[in-house]
């Protein structure tokens, strides 16, 4: 068996995951990575850091018997994740960290340590399994709890990273690894799942927003919120508050319900709109990376638009440097900045960054 | 292959004489010694023996131990301690620190500085182990002036030229603290022959004593305002119901590394010596860290070039030796050591080990750590 190194956060996912592995009979190496310092204010900063992760972790892999370091990615993860994170949002447009993160720094940390260190393989805790195609070179597949499945984070990963990659709880239910855990009697077992970004533990952004932009910024001025026509409906503490199909934080008042549909950062107003106008039918994606052959203008692929949004059924327009879909059926909330995810059936072809949604003349119809 | 502990100026193992000594404190010997009863006066007895266990091993007046609980504890107490006595007629109490000391002694002085307790001097130390006199002098000369420089340097097993301190802390009226957590064992630590010394912080689990063990040297008529408040134990310069055990298993580990260390000294040494030849041995681009300072004889810090620090470590581990980067506290930070910072400037592009050796390091572990130094220095410049 082989040399594996695996990403363990201290949650009870990437806990099964070793677990696992070590079953398996694998020589396994266990890592978390430090991102950032949780201990936020500048003078705590210098000592951190107490990170409830790093500590779970190691007590999971001193109880499977396998040796645990920490990596710290702090430097990495600050310019690839967090800035990029505050210059979308400064930009009107809505980030994805985790999809960062797990292309530019997670994976590509690990694979270079990996071989720092023998592993011939890397592994984590996601939930989406690696299946064959029919040359036999490894894809991305959805993970078999379609309540889990994270494929949707992982399009970014380069393609030649793909046949050194395990990912040992995509053929479980979360319920299975948490019966795992429980059996093993893994200090995670019992541990909450972690919904907020990592790095925004309050769920509050625009208070890292307030740190990292260099004050007054416009993304935080007041401004407007109009309808599509132009007509003022109301006022707004800063654009980056907000997010494509996002209803609260309007004000009410309104004869139906209101939606955000776009965020216009050049003249700092937020145009809303009703559920019917949020539709977009065209959608143009940049930042591409595939995990096969990439598609010919004409195919039909599904796509995913959101985390958790089912895939829908599209035609590819055009490909070169961006990719343009028409969708078959209209889709709400097409967000700049979020991920494009085109699948065969289970299997993700590839990706990229939602640039800009429209409307194609039959829908403007409608 | 079994692994090889090489991390002796992390922590020790508790030795079997130290054990044995605190078996009874687990046991009928429960009492607290500030209580008048049978209980209360063995356990009181039994504080005082260990006491002067301790003040005979170091040559000093029992009255002038104060057992704490660990070496940060001690120099804690002493720079706070010591600045706020200094302070307490109203002036400006003069801080003079050496660059390469313990976070324990730095973090302490940087803070008092930063309440405004005291103006704040760091003085340099060179790779040669010499010290800046003159800056220690204009530092001594701001205000009532407390000196603090380690005795030995935990990252390097450099030696401080604590004599010449001592000699201008006499010639100056200055106060003397000294961090000697990695000295006593390893060279002779002995406050009676440097009478300018009024401060010396020893810690007990570097000495194969317990964890949470330590005391602070305090020269009779040397002013210290405690930082703890309570029931006035241990001259109610650190209150609080004495550990007994933990004073015991200390004094008894003190008085076996006091005997033992001249012996132990050369033997440690010899394989010191051993280990840089052999990881040396074959491959190029290996510093030793204070080759031409004089060096306490149990740590070794040596410098590769060419290869990640963090993964240096990590396969060192893996292959079965156990060794330190800057030093253990900040091992997982990852961030750099200030002591090589401070000797040398930048460090960039080299990897520091630390090997550290002890009671059960022996030359057979020596030449195995040796090879496997080697073996993983190699195998990473060919993967880079």
């Amino acid at each position: 068996m082989s040399r594996v190194l695996v990403a363990m956060s201290g949650g009870v996912d990437s806990s099964v995951a070793a677990a696992l592995l070590v079953e398996a009979g694998h020589e396994v190496i266990g890592v978390t990575m430090k991102t950032f310092c949780y201990s936020g204010t500048e003078d705590a900063g210098k000592t951190c850091c107490g990170l409830d992760g790093i500590v779970d972790a190691r007590r999971v892999a001193t109880a499977l018997g396998i040796p645990h370091y920490v990596f710290d990615v702090e430097e990495d993860f600050t310019r690839d994740v967090i800035d990029d994170f505050v210059d979308e949002y400064a930009n009107g447009r809505t980030p994805n960290p985790c999809v960062r993160c797990n292309s530019n720094t997670k994976f590509r940390d690990l694979l270079k340590r990996g071989r720092d260190l023998g592993c011939d393989r890397i592994a984590s805790g996601h939930y989406v399994r690696i299946e064959r195609d029919r040359d036999g070179r490894p894809m991305l597949a959805r993970g078999l709890d379609p309540a889990k499945d994270q494929s949707y984070f992982l399009w970014g990963l380069p393609r030649e990273m793909l046949p050194h990659l395990l990912f040992p709880v995509g053929e479980l239910t979360k319920d299975e690894v948490r019966d795992r855990a429980r059996a093993l009697k893994l200090a995670t077992a019992e541990k909450p799942e972690s919904q907020e970004i990592c790095f925004v533990p309050t769920g509050n952004y625009r208070d890292l927003l307030e740190k990292k932009l260099p004050a007054p910024h416009p993304a935080l001025q007041p401004g407007p919120i109009v309808r599509a026509d132009g007509t003022v409906v109301g006022r707004h503490a800063g654009f980056a508050g907000f997010t494509v199909g996002q209803r609260r934080g309007l004000g009410g008042g309104f004869a139906e319900p209101l939606f955000v549909l776009e965020v216009r950062p050049d003249t700092g107003e937020v145009v809303v709109g009703t559920r019917e106008e949020l539709e977009r039918d065209r959608v143009t994606v940049g930042e591409l990376n595939w995990h096969a052959d990439s598609p010919e203008p004409g195919q039909r692929v599904r796509v995913q638009l959101r985390y958790r949004a089912p895939a829908v059924a599209a035609v590819v327009e055009e490909l070169h440097g961006t990719l343009d879909l028409a969708l078959e059926e209209p889709h709400a909330a097409v967000t700049p900045g979020q991920s494009a995810v085109v699948f065969d059936g289970e299997r993700v072809l590839g990706g990229g960054r939602i640039v800009a949604a429209g409307v194609s003349a039959a829908l403007a119809q409608r | 292959m079994d692994p090889v502990y090489l991390d002796y100026a992390a922590t020790a193992p508790v030795r079997p004489e130290v054990r044995a000594a605190m078996e009874p404190f687990a046991d009928d010997v429960f009492g607290n010694p500030s209580s008048q009863h049978r209980w209360g006066r063995a356990a009181s007895a039994a504080l005082e023996n260990a006491r002067a266990e301790a003040a005979e091993a170091l040559g000093v007046r029992p009255s002038e131990i104060c057992f704490v609980r660990g070496g940060t504890e001690a120099d804690n107490i002493a720079l706070c301690g010591a600045c706020r006595a200094l302070g307490a007629d109203g002036s400006h109490p003069s801080l003079v620190v050496s660059a390469i000391e313990h976070h324990a002694v730095l973090h302490t002085a940087e803070r008092i500085a930063a309440r405004g307790e005291a103006g704040l001097t760091l003085f340099d130390v060179t790779a040669e182990g010499d010290v800046d006199m003159d800056r220690i002098r204009e530092g001594v000369s701001r205000g009532p002036a407390l000196i603090s420089c380690m005795w030995v340097n935990n990252e390097t097993g450099i030696v401080l030229p604590i004599e010449r301190m001592a000699e201008l802390a006499e010639e100056t009226g200055a106060q003397l603290h000294s961090d000697a957590v990695q000295a006593v064992g390893k060279a002779p630590v002995r406050p009676t022959d440097l009478p300018g010394l009024d401060l010396l912080t020893v810690s007990g689990h570097k000495i194969q004593g317990p964890k949470g063990t330590g005391l602070l040297f305090v020269r009779r008529g040397t002013p210290v305002e405690p930082l703890l408040h309570g029931g006035g134990q241990e001259r109610a310069l650190r209150p609080g119901t004495e550990d007994v055990a933990g004073a015991v298993g200390l004094a008894t580990a003190l008085r076996l590394a006091v005997e033992e260390q001249e012996r132990e000294a050369v033997r440690l040494g010899e394989l010191r010596d051993r280990l840089e030849a052999r990881v040396a041995h074959g491959i190029d681009g290996v510093m030793v860290v204070g080759r031409d300072a004089r060096r306490a004889p149990h740590v070794s810090n040596l410098g590769f070039e060419g290869v990640n620090p963090a993964m240096l470590l990590i396969n060192l581990d893996l292959d079965g030796v156990a060794a330190s980067g800057a030093s253990a506290c900040q091992s997982g930070s990852g961030k750099g050591s200030h002591v090589l910072e401070a000797l040398y400037g930048d460090v960039d592009g080299r990897a520091h080990v630390r090997f550290s050796l002890g009671s059960g390091t022996d030359a057979d572990q020596i030449d195995r750590a040796a090879a496997v130094t080697r073996e993983v220095v190699s195998r990473l410049r060919a993967i880079s």
